[in-house]
């Protein structure tokens, strides 16, 4: 007579919440999460900081090589979900809720906490950085790496009317064999970009480098595209840009590159300036940026040098926040000890202009970071942390009585 | 392990189709994005017009080998040394100073100047290379290469020895002769100081070489 086994599950939906909170698939997660750990850091030596994290850990999967072997790995972000949902269903839902056991629930929830501020960082942070010169005021943060496609609509005095902007996600995906046409949405143009490269640079037919260029020619340069680089910030990307009258007008062809941006923020950028129907447009490629809620401005920018060296030994900011028409003064921001307000986090991160001495005019460069969960991993530390001494404390209450008890048990002949 | 690794296989084929679903579910489609109007709010920066693409591109300051304007409209100066015995020739769109020296000339020396990172630094050693014949070298050993410093900071110092193609335009081939060199790379811009010519004479002037690097600057005024 067959017989059925007594844990055989009686539904799909068991099978898949055995399947979500069981040993073994933390123990695979884990394994795979400690081999793109090691790829990620190994990585960074090839790719950049930025790359590589992007590369091992923001990638549903990637594919690296062991000597000459293939591999394909889940990617960091992945893995982190699957672990989220493994820890809430394995030990907090499904494990036995008993007194011994707390310790142990308290470290999860706060394990739990650490990879709900990964998620929230990855998913809602932002980070940008904001540079001055001494008197220069502004609100706006600009973009480290990500850079997009803007069509400026401008007045008569070259005064910014109408923006559209092509978002930074849609030009970044741009492949640079590829031609792709956006509406004009409004515009009496359409646009078509291609030959876009995430790194490039125009160089003059007149130049040796050119030779090598097999690209288009307009208005006697040439885009050579370039090799990324490890700093993904130093990136500066470029692509040949139509434009195409809706009318009668003849196409306008053109090449843009990143760097006629600004590379100083007492520059101006310098968009492709041309006309359809009579009115006056510009194209550039910008910084993705976003504004704040208050406006900064630096007041005096103090730098020191080490005596005999070009090494900085200190330099920060004095700054006065404007907001609603109120101001706060006399304001630091140091290294190390940042201006926090509102959410937001002004870091001294650098200054410039490259090669500059004590005396010269110089910028300052703050790094602005918008954060939900800033202090989430703290509170997890401490969570886990508490939870642990729990555990031991009761681990250890538990091992004092149970010796005692043997030692007072009566012997028996 | 054999049983431990049997009973890790299933959940490791159960998270691969999970992760292939994810996968397949979240690849974003860029390519039917539009245009989106957005306000220009105060904070937006005013524009230059440029009045070509050599002033958009950032060649115009290199043409003017005197003269840049800085972010603020302060004129800057670029100042150097002439070393003695080398002649100073007019600047081109490339190369914002150009020396000549020795005897019918045959010894240069320039200074170029290339928006962004000029290409990258082991692309250029390695331009730099072949044009002397040399094989290619790699990012490591470009890396352990002494450097110099040029505008107060620390730049790749190039020595090449072999037979110098000029390229350009040129097929001529220079038998023996040596390539000395600095290149300085960054995101603000790539600096090469470039001295070609026969190898005794290019020898000979290192030390004029030395004087005309160390002594670069740019003074605003």
């Amino acid at each position: 007579m067959a017989t059925q086994k007594k844990d055989t599950p009686d539904n799909f939906l068991l099978l898949v919440y055995r399947f979500l909170s069981s040993y073994k698939l933390a123990t695979v997660v884990l394994i795979l999460m400690t081999l793109v750990t090691l790829f990620g850091t190994l990585g960074q030596v090839n790719h950049g900081l930025h790359a590589a994290k992007e590369k091992y850990f923001y990638s549903f999967l990637f594919t690296d090589k062991i000597g000459s072997i293939p591999i394909v790995l889940p990617g960091g972000l992945p893995l982190m979900f699957i672990l989220f949902f493994n820890m809430v269903l394995g030990a907090i839902v499904k494990v036995r809720k008993r007194l011994k056991g707390l310790g142990l629930l308290i470290s999860h929830i706060g394990m739990l906490l650490l990879l709900a501020g990964g998620f929230v960082t990855y998913a809602f942070a932002t980070d940008g950085y904001m540079a001055m010169y001494p008197g220069m005021k502004t609100n706006r943060v600009e973009s480290y790496r990500k850079w997009q496609l803007e069509i400026i609509k401008l007045t008569e005095e070259n005064k910014a009317e109408k923006l559209f902007v092509y978002p930074s996600e849609a030009l970044q995906s741009i492949k640079s064999n590829e031609q792709r046409s956006i509406p004009g949405n409004g515009l009496p143009f359409d646009i078509v970009i291609n030959g876009y490269s995430s790194n490039a640079m125009p160089v003059p037919v007149s130049a040796p480098i050119a030779a090598g260029v097999q690209a288009k020619q307009i208005d006697g340069f040439k885009l050579a595209p370039q090799d990324k680089s490890k700093e993904a910030e130093q990136n500066l990307p470029g692509c040949y840009l139509e434009i195409q009258p809706t009318g009668d007008e003849k196409p306008i062809e053109t090449i843009l590159w990143a760097g006629s941006y600004k590379f100083d923020p007492g520059e101006k950028p310098m968009p492709f300036i041309f006309e359809v129907e009579g009115q006056k447009y510009g194209a550039l490629l910008a910084k993705k940026s976003w504004t704040v809620p208050f406006e900064v401005q630096l007041d005096e920018f103090i730098f020191e040098q080490h005596p005999g060296m070009s090494m900085a030994r200190n330099y920060e900011s004095r700054v006065t926040r404007f907001e609603e028409g109120k101001s706060d003064t006399s304001l630091e921001i140091k290294m190390n000890e940042p201006m926090r307000y509102e959410g937001y986090t002004f870091f001294q991160e650098s200054f410039g202009p490259a090669g500059s001495q004590p005396g010269d005019r110089m910028y300052s460069q703050f790094a602005v970071a918008n954060n939900p969960a800033d202090q989430w991993p703290l509170i997890a530390l401490c969570i886990t942390g508490a939870g642990l001494l729990v555990h031991f404390f009761m681990m250890l209450v538990g091992f004092v009585v149970k010796s005692f008890q043997s030692k007072s048990k009566p012997k028996t002949a | 392990m054999y049983s431990l690794m049997t009973k890790l296989l299933k959940p490791s084929c159960l998270l691969a189709g999970m992760l292939l679903l994810t996968l397949t579910s979240c690849i974003e489609d860029h390519s039917e994005a539009v245009l989106i109007e957005k306000d220009p709010n105060t904070a937006y920066p005013s524009f230059k017009i440029a009045d070509s693409s050599t002033e958009r591109f950032r060649y115009r300051s290199m043409a003017n080998s005197a003269e840049t304007s800085s972010s603020e409209g302060a004129a800057q100066q670029l100042v150097y040394d002439t070393p003695e015995g080398w002649t100073e020739q007019p600047a081109s769109m490339m190369r914002v100073v150009t020396f000549r020296f020795g005897e019918n000339d045959k010894g240069e020396c320039y200074l170029a100047r290339l928006p962004g990172a000029g290409g990258g630094l082991l692309a250029n050693v390695n331009r730099w290379r072949g044009q002397m014949g040399a094989e290619p070298i790699t990012e490591e050993e470009v890396n352990a290469l002494p450097t110099k410093p040029l505008f107060g900071t620390e730049a790749t110092y190039v020595t090449v020895d072999g037979s110098f193609s000029p390229g350009m335009g040129s097929t001529e081939t220079y038998e023996n002769y040596r390539l000395v060199g600095l290149i300085l790379s960054s995101e603000a811009g790539a600096a090469f100081v470039k001295m070609t010519g026969p190898k005794e004479l290019v020898e000979a002037n290192i030390e004029e070489f030395d004087q005309f690097t160390s002594s670069l600057d740019v003074q605003t005024n």
